[in-house]
């Protein structure tokens, strides 16, 4: 019967195509857009929920948020690290991670912090780097994987596309892969950053003005755990505005955010837009499934005569729609199977767009309802099929 | 042997056919003659499972199949039934061998589809798709569609219908060959096909009773 059924798909081929691509676009659009959807919210939500506090400069909450959490957007600015000192004395504090980002190195970025910052992550290969030395580095999975540097290897970071730093870094270790924001950043010891910065700064020291800023005893930003989440909402007020001045003479206003609430805050602002996407892939998906019907009982109607033909010469009810059934159930589960597959094949190159949002889409990442999408336009595609055959089969051939 | 009862059969308050008893021998040729309308394919719809009589009875062998469930009708038809139509019923864009080989479906043994190809004359064509054969070629495979499962009873909807008459007679007498030691029932409007069967019924004056095509008389 199997061999049958594909003899009879292959005699029909343009209509199994257009059924073939109606629900190849119609499901991979519809499961492409809430995978996307909902692993964008949950890396965002996720990575959040990591900390209590961020205490940056003064600025747009969203940017600092973004830039300390998903290594996105540029730092605001730094503040002392007089400010992550005084944290670390803080007795609602658990933890305080410093974070520096100045540098790139082939558009990765380069985050200087302590080692405590990756305790959790799992080495692929070689070690993390010692707080006490300094030039070593850490890369994230894709750093390694796509610049093919491996444990051992020296890289030199930039500032900037055209200033190449001359102080070699050495690659100490290889983060495993995570998919999330840590496979494409390289991590370094705080004072690495500093030490960067600081031999360039005596190389230009003669140059009146440089476009470098004043890297050493400042950070960008400190991320924060505190011992208990209530604590975070006391340590956002009193750290929020307040002004602090470095030995130079120069004072800094810190901006202290709850990361959850803003990242909430961001969310919601982009609810509407989600809302559309999803409204839109609805409508798709429902005049694909229009469509879908539609080819399936023309076909049906096509097969009419065929069906009369069967069963006049003798081709039983049963067999007759176990035929189509089995035809039309084939061309479902390749179309599902294709549409899941091109969902997947679109999301490795929408990677590299979210990414941007300091998001890595994980391919393998599936979620109940998209395989329940694929099951009911799996069933759309067989449904009619059954009716057709079981209206059609139970008439007198002699009649068509 | 098939043994014909009261047979009736109206379509929307017109009446197809309306005849008396009749009787089909096993292993001989009958030619069923008679005007359009006058019920010829019903008769063999009916004796066929497709179409229920509204009234009388068609034993087959002593088993009355027009009372038969649909599914007793269906298995009948596969086992017992090779019929033929006019407008051949293949599907034109299978090849030869597919149209023969759809009885699989139904677990019907088609090994003897190449020899009844050759005996046809077809069997080059075997892997040509349908559609690109003439007409006499067509109903070759429709001969050879319905004789490749061994029937016992053969029924041919005026098989030479289609075609002119050098290529009809040509496949009427290799239908009659083909169907040596079967009972073989033909509906035909073409009187000069007589001599290839053993007994003609003229469907217009039926009284009951097949003709004998030598005497002229009704066999007893």
């Amino acid at each position: 019967m199997l061999s049958f059924a594909f003899k009879n798909m292959a005699i029909k081929k343009m209509q199994v195509i257009l059924v073939v691509v109606s629900i190849v676009i119609s499901a991979g659009v519809a499961v492409l857009a809430y995978n996307t959807a909902n692993q964008v919210r949950d890396g965002i939500t996720d990575t959040a929920g990591w900390y209590s506090a961020i205490i940056g400069p003064a600025g747009s909450k969203t940017q600092l948020a973004m830039n300390t959490m998903y290594f996105t957007d540029e730092p605001l600015g730094t503040i002392p690290y007089a400010a992550v000192t005084e944290l670390q004395r803080d007795s609602r504090v658990k933890r305080v991670i410093p974070y520096a980002m100045a540098d790139s190195y082939n558009g990765y970025r380069v985050v200087g912090t302590v080692s405590d910052y990756l305790e959790k992550k799992e080495i692929a290969d070689g070690r993390l780097f010692d707080d006490s030395a300094l030039y070593e580095v850490v890369l994230g999975a894709s750093v390694a994987k796509v610049c093919d540097v491996t444990v051992g290897d020296e890289i030199f970071t930039s500032h900037s596309a055209s200033e190449e730093h001359h102080e070699p870094l050495k690659v100490v270790g290889v983060l495993k892969e995570t998919h999330s924001v840590f496979d494409r950043v390289v991590f370094t010891q705080l004072k690495t950053i500093w030490a960067v910065h600081e031999h360039e700064e005596e190389e230009h020291h003669e140059e009146e003005e440089h476009e470098h800023e004043h890297m050493e005893n400042s950070v960008c930003a400190a991320v924060v755990t505190t011992k208990n989440p209530a604590f975070a909402m006391t340590l956002v007020n009193d750290y929020n505005g307040r002004v602090l001045t470095d030995g130079d003479g120069d004072s800094c206003t810190l901006q202290a955010i709850e990361p959850m609430e803003t990242v909430r805050s961001i969310l919601e602002e982009t609810n509407s837009t989600k809302y559309i996407v999803y409204v839109l892939c609805a409508i798709i998906l429902i005049m694909n499934v229009m469509v879908i019907s539609i080819i399936t009982l023309l076909n049906m109607v096509h097969s009419a005569k065929e069906i009369a033909l069967m069963r006049l010469i003798g081709i039983s009810m049963k067999k007759i729609n176990l035929l189509y059934i089995l035809q039309n159930g084939l061309i479902g589960l390749v179309s599902v199977v294709l549409a899941f597959g091109v969902s997947k094949l679109c999301l490795v190159f929408m990677d590299s767009y979210a990414s941007s949002m300091g998001v890595v889409l994980n391919v393998a990442k599936v979620y109940p309802l998209e395989l329940a999408i694929l099951a009911l336009v799996f069933a759309i595609a067989v449904l009619p099929t059954v009716v057709c055959t079981f209206v059609l089969a139970r008439r007198d051939g002699i009649h068509e | 042997m098939i043994n014909i009862t009261g047979l009736s059969k109206t379509f929307q308050n017109e009446t197809a056919l309306d005849y008396k008893d009749m009787v089909f021998e096993t292993g001989k040729s009958y030619m069923l003659l008679g005007a359009s309308g006058c019920g010829k394919s019903t008769l063999l719809n009916m004796i066929a499972g497709v179409l229920s009589p509204d009234r009388g009875s068609i034993l087959i062998d002593g088993t009355d199949m027009s009372a038969a469930p649909q599914k007793e009708k269906d298995k009948f038809r596969i086992e017992k039934i090779g019929f033929i139509f006019q407008d051949f019923k293949l599907i034109d864009d299978m090849t030869v061998a597919d149209n023969i080989n759809i009885l699989r479906l139904e677990g019907v043994d088609t090994a003897a589809m190449d020899e009844l190809l050759r005996r046809l004359g077809i069997f080059e064509k075997k892997n040509k798709k349908v559609r690109h054969l003439s007409g006499g070629q067509k109903q070759r495979v429709a001969i050879a569609r319905a004789l490749v499962k061994s029937p016992d009873i053969i029924l041919a909807d005026e098989p030479t219908g289609n075609l002119n008459y050098a290529i009809g007679e040509q496949v009427i007498r290799e239908l009659v060959q083909a169907a040596q030691g079967k009972t073989l029932i033909a509906v035909t409007h073409d009187e000069r096909l007589r001599p290839y069967f053993d007994c003609v019924i003229d469907m217009n004056d039926v009284t009951g009773s097949p003709y004998d095509v030598d005497s002229g008389k009704a066999v007893e």
